[in-house]
């Protein structure tokens, strides 16, 4: 069939829509995947352009047959999401190559609407949904062009005609997604792609690796207190714990002791929930020291951070309670306190004579330890984001050389020199305080708020959490970093956080994000469940629910078919006699009312005989009327027509 | 599977005669008629939604399940648009046809839609003729469906569809509509022998050697016309087809007889005499049509000559 064949505007219109679902991909996909897409469509284009058909078939194998092992030596399987899509973009660009009739660019809309979904599968943000959506809009109008038979229609009709579709769909779309059942788990497991770069505390910590963070704005998890919001001073978010030392960088010990000892609190207890953002390790950043919480395959490691057996590749809501005060019910084993006062030897060596000179002066641990942070107090050491550069024996060369450091190498040091006098330390890493989101009542941690601290084994009271920066720089823990770093010290940018409308409003997009964060993204049986409940439907079950997702889907499809058959009611007469009686009162307001016994006839005859300039149009006019009203739909004059031309009539013309 | 498939048809169709019985036409298609399934690309796509689907819940993602059943919506919504396409649209036909066999029919079809939603492509089908056209709202069109016949005779349909892939072509909508269509297929004219002209002014040589003088005027070409009367300067202006006419004035009726044909065989009898309708039709001569079981009086025009062959082409078939 010669109509079949597709034309060059078809090829261009399909192209284009393409290229819109691909750009939705471009920081996952390797550059060349679409590069390959974008070049087979401008070929085809080009053939199609100069009246040529579809390149010879040999090198559209040839083609195929060089791709698609790229692609495997690329990701080695097809399996995975970025895999998948690209092995598809490439299908589709090799479809475009050999595309002769409409059939073949049906394909290619399919693999439009796929690759668009697989977009989402990776993003989660309102505007790519958004995006997407006006691609397959316009994929839907390409459509409708193409499937016509003569002459298409224009874009501008073929648009709002697919975007009526979209929106008579809306409501339909709205109960599906709202009841259709949700499972707790993925149908089978998912490959996981090698993660994109997720900034984040790691496992190890040396001296400047939190500085880094500190120029981050990325979110790493926020929180909403349920009651009473510890102060901030107390607002520590318990992360990665850090118990080997080797003399320059801290690292976590590989194999932890089951369960954490028991605690008795000395303070309030705190309810609240984690929201946290996915990252590449398997913590979850608690209140300084958890007493309960709500997620399922995860446990205390014995330092007290909350572990889920698998990294948090999605966002996960814990709901928990903490002390920010305790006390330790058991003693140190023997082998948590070896562990815990190991220093490597020859390392490090005026750090251990401080130690000793410190020991024969305080036989007290606490008294030592205060001693400690006196000395960070009295002598100039500065809180800065840029430390120099450290060798291996890094806690010498900071405490008696450099003197200026971040958050880590304070903890550092101080966890080494209470080691070295013989008091059980560690390093813990996390965040330390967050930001009120006024707007939403929660507090934001960025990476910028990641922090180190230590904690010393004081016989009789446990574990002491001692934080060294807050005595070089207590504002840090205080009021947060942006105050505590000098002004002349370069911040992502400080004006960010200092020019106090544009953090109004970054906080109010914040707490937006977090809205779509908490009602749609994290959407889940259990909101399925509230909202059942919500509309008093007793016991909530998964029956129950399929059971109102049938009841919504048939009031919605009643509405759909009234809403589609409405607009096929005749054409209104109604609308015919509005028209008419607007002429009738432009007449009047030139001083010829219609009397009330008077048909179209009479009274246009009647006007003819008063305003002979006028015979003719109102003559017409009311022909028309008659002929509207009375007679059977025809061709000859449409009720458009007719309204145009009673509102184009003016009793002042031709006179 | 085709044949399972047109099993399937077959009886939805005898089913459809049970159930609303003969159609008098001009009828209005009510949605009780009308039936609808997803076309190939429809089933491609219901695929590919359903792997959407899939995909959104293995991923346990609410955007990707968003946007899977926003689109199955699309197509649900898509499927009542296509039923619409169809609802309340009135159908009218030509209820008599004529034809020459092995030529085509031309069956004409009217749609009206007194709605305010256009219509697009509504296909016509019928024998194994398609035509297809939009109406608009308020408007009516004509759609002129060409079927090859290739059997005189009088071929009788009952029923014809009416088909739409309108918007998307995920969909077609489709209805049977109960109207008989009578189509005349009158035999294929052909035959070389001359009219006797024992009975009257002959034709071919006679009027020939008339010369011109007879001469009357051009009218528009019919089929079966002499070629060498044909006006061939005319054509060769770029004008219409046209045929020079010779006054008959004096010309007396002539029958055109069965039993004028001995020797030849009942169809060739027929497209003799069908010739010869079409030749004396278009030199303006009065004729009269005998054959077995039937006479026309001499006369002439157009509701002569279609008396004539539709007389012919019921030749032999039993009238019911």
């Amino acid at each position: 069939m010669i109509t079949d064949r597709v034309t060059y505007e078809q090829l261009l219109g399909i192209s284009g829509c393409l290229a819109l679902a691909l750009l939705a991909h471009i920081t996952t996909l390797p550059l060349w995947v679409p590069g390959i897409v974008v070049a087979c469509g401008i070929i085809r284009l080009g053939l199609a352009r100069g009246g040529r058909g579809t390149p010879p078939g040999p090198l559209l194998v040839t083609v195929a047959v060089l791709v698609v092992p790229l692609l495997l030596v690329r990701f080695h399987t097809f399996n995975g999401l970025v895999a998948g899509t690209a092995l598809l973009s490439v299908t589709a660009g090799l479809k475009l190559l050999e595309t002769k009739t409409r059939r073949d660019i049906y394909i290619i809309t399919l693999i439009i609407y796929f690759v668009s979904l697989a977009a989402l599968l990776e993003g989660d943000s309102f505007w790519l949904l958004t995006y997407l959506i006006g691609v397959c809009w316009l994929t839907t109008a390409t459509l409708l062009r193409l499937t016509s038979s003569g002459p298409a229609p224009g874009w501008r009709p073929s648009l709002r005609y697919g975007g009526r579709v979209l929106l008579q769909a809306l409501p339909l779309a709205l109960v599906f997604w709202l009841l259709f059942p949700r499972f707790a788990g993925p149908l089978w497991h998912i490959p996981s792609d090698s993660q994109t770069a997720a900034s984040g505390l790691s496992d190890t910590m040396s001296p400047g690796d939190i500085s880094q963070l500190a120029l981050s704005d990325e979110v790493a998890f926020r929180v909403r207190f349920e009651s009473a919001t510890p102060p901030n001073r107390e607002r520590y978010w318990r992360g990665p714990v850090l118990d080997l030392f080797d003399g320059h960088t801290w690292s976590r010990s590989a194999s932890l002791q089951n369960g954490a000892p028991a605690l008795k609190p000395l303070g309030p207890s705190y309810k609240y929930t984690v929201m946290m953002e996915p990252h590449r390790h398997r913590w979850i950043f608690m209140l300084d020291w958890p007493s309960s919480w709500n997620l399922p395959h995860s446990e205390l490691s014995s330092d007290y951070t909350l572990m889920q057996a698998e990294p948090l590749s999605r966002p996960v809501d814990v709901v928990g309670a903490s002390y920010t005060q305790v006390q330790s019910t058991e003693s140190l084993s023997d082998r948590t306190r070896s562990r815990d006062l190991r220093l490597p030897r020859e390392r490090n060596p005026r750090t251990a004579q401080l130690a000793r000179e410190l020991r024969s002066a305080h036989p007290d641990d606490m008294e030592l330890l205060q001693a400690v942070l006196a000395m960070f107090t009295r002598q100039p050491f500065f809180y800065t984001l840029n430390p120099p550069k450290l060798s291996d024996d890094s806690v010498d060369e900071f405490l008696f050389n450099t003197k200026r450091g971040f958050c880590g190498h304070y903890a550092s040091a101080f966890a080494a020199l209470a080691r070295a006098a013989g008091i059980p330390a560690r390093v813990v890493t996390g965040y330390q305080g967050g930001t009120l989101n006024p707007y939403g009542d929660y507090w934001i941690l960025r990476q910028s708020d990641a922090h180190a601290w230590t904690e010393v084994w004081i016989e009789g009271r446990g574990w002491v959490r001692i934080d060294p920066t807050a005595a070089i720089a207590p504002e840090r823990v205080e009021r947060g970093l942006a105050d505590a770093a000098s002004a002349d010290e370069s911040l992502a940018s400080p004006w960010q956080r200092r020019t106090l409308w544009f953090s109004g409003w970054r906080l109010r997009f914040d707490a937006v994000k977090e809205i779509w964060r908490e009602r749609i993204l994290d959407f889940d049986q259990d909101s399925q469940r509230r909202l059942l409940e919500f509309l008093k439907i007793p016991e909530p079950d998964g029956q129950k629910l399929v059971m109102v997702l049938a009841a919504a889907m048939s009031l919605v499809l009643a509405w759909l078919t009234w809403q589609v058959r409405r607009e096929l009611a005749p054409r209104s007469k109604d609308e015919t006699a509005r028209a008419y009686a607007r002429l009738c009162a432009k007449l009047a307001a030139a001083g010829m009312p219609r009397l009330p016994h008077e048909g179209a006839e009479a009274f246009a005859q009647r006007v003819a005989r008063l305003r002979p300039d006028l015979a003719d149009i109102v003559g017409n006019l009311c022909r028309q009327y008659s002929f509207l009203r009375y007679a059977a739909p025809t061709t000859s004059v449409t009720l458009g027509q007719f309204q145009a031309a009673v509102r184009a009539f003016s009793a002042r013309q031709g006179g | 599977m085709v044949s399972l498939r047109q099993a399937a048809v077959n009886q939805l169709r005898a089913r459809v005669v049970r159930r609303h019985g003969r159609d008098t036409l001009p009828i209005s298609i009510n949605r009780r008629r009308i039936y609808i399934l997803p076309t190939r690309f429809g089933f491609m796509l219901g695929a590919i939604l359903a792997a959407m689907l899939v995909a959104g819940l293995n991923y346990n993602s609410n955007l990707a399940l968003a946007f899977a059943f926003l689109m199955s919506s699309m197509a649900l919504v898509t499927m009542h648009h296509c039923n619409r396409n169809m609802l309340r649209l009135s159908v009218d036909a030509t209820t008599e046809v004529d034809a020459f066999a092995g030529r085509e029919a031309l069956l004409e079809f009217e749609l009206r839609n007194g709605t305010s939603v256009d219509r697009r492509d509504i296909e016509v089908r019928c024998l194994s003729g398609v035509g297809m056209d939009s109406v608009g709202a308020g408007e009516s069109a004509t759609i002129e469906v060409i079927a090859p016949v290739a059997q005189r005779g009088v071929t009788r349909i009952s029923q014809f569809e009416l088909r739409t892939r309108y918007p998307f072509g995920w969909f077609y909508s489709w209805t049977y509509v109960q109207g008989s269509i009578t189509i005349y297929v009158a035999p294929a004219p052909s035959g070389n022998r001359t009219l006797a002209s024992g009975s009257a002014q002959g034709a071919g040589s006679h009027s020939e050697a008339r010369g011109d003088e007879d001469f009357s005027g051009l009218r528009a070409y019919q089929p079966g016309v002499p070629l060498k009367h044909m006006a061939w300067k005319v054509l060769a202006r770029g004008g219409e087809p046209v045929v020079r006419s010779y006054s008959s004035l004096a010309a007396q009726p002539e029958w055109l007889d069965w039993s004028m044909l001995e020797g030849l065989d009942t169809e060739a009898r027929l497209s003799q005499l069908c010739l010869w309708v079409l030749e004396s039709d278009a030199a303006q001569r009065p004729y009269g049509l005998r054959i077995p079981g039937k006479e026309l009086a001499p006369s002439g025009g157009a509701a002569h000559r279609f008396a004539c062959l539709r007389a012919l082409a019921a030749f032999g078939v039993s009238e019911t």
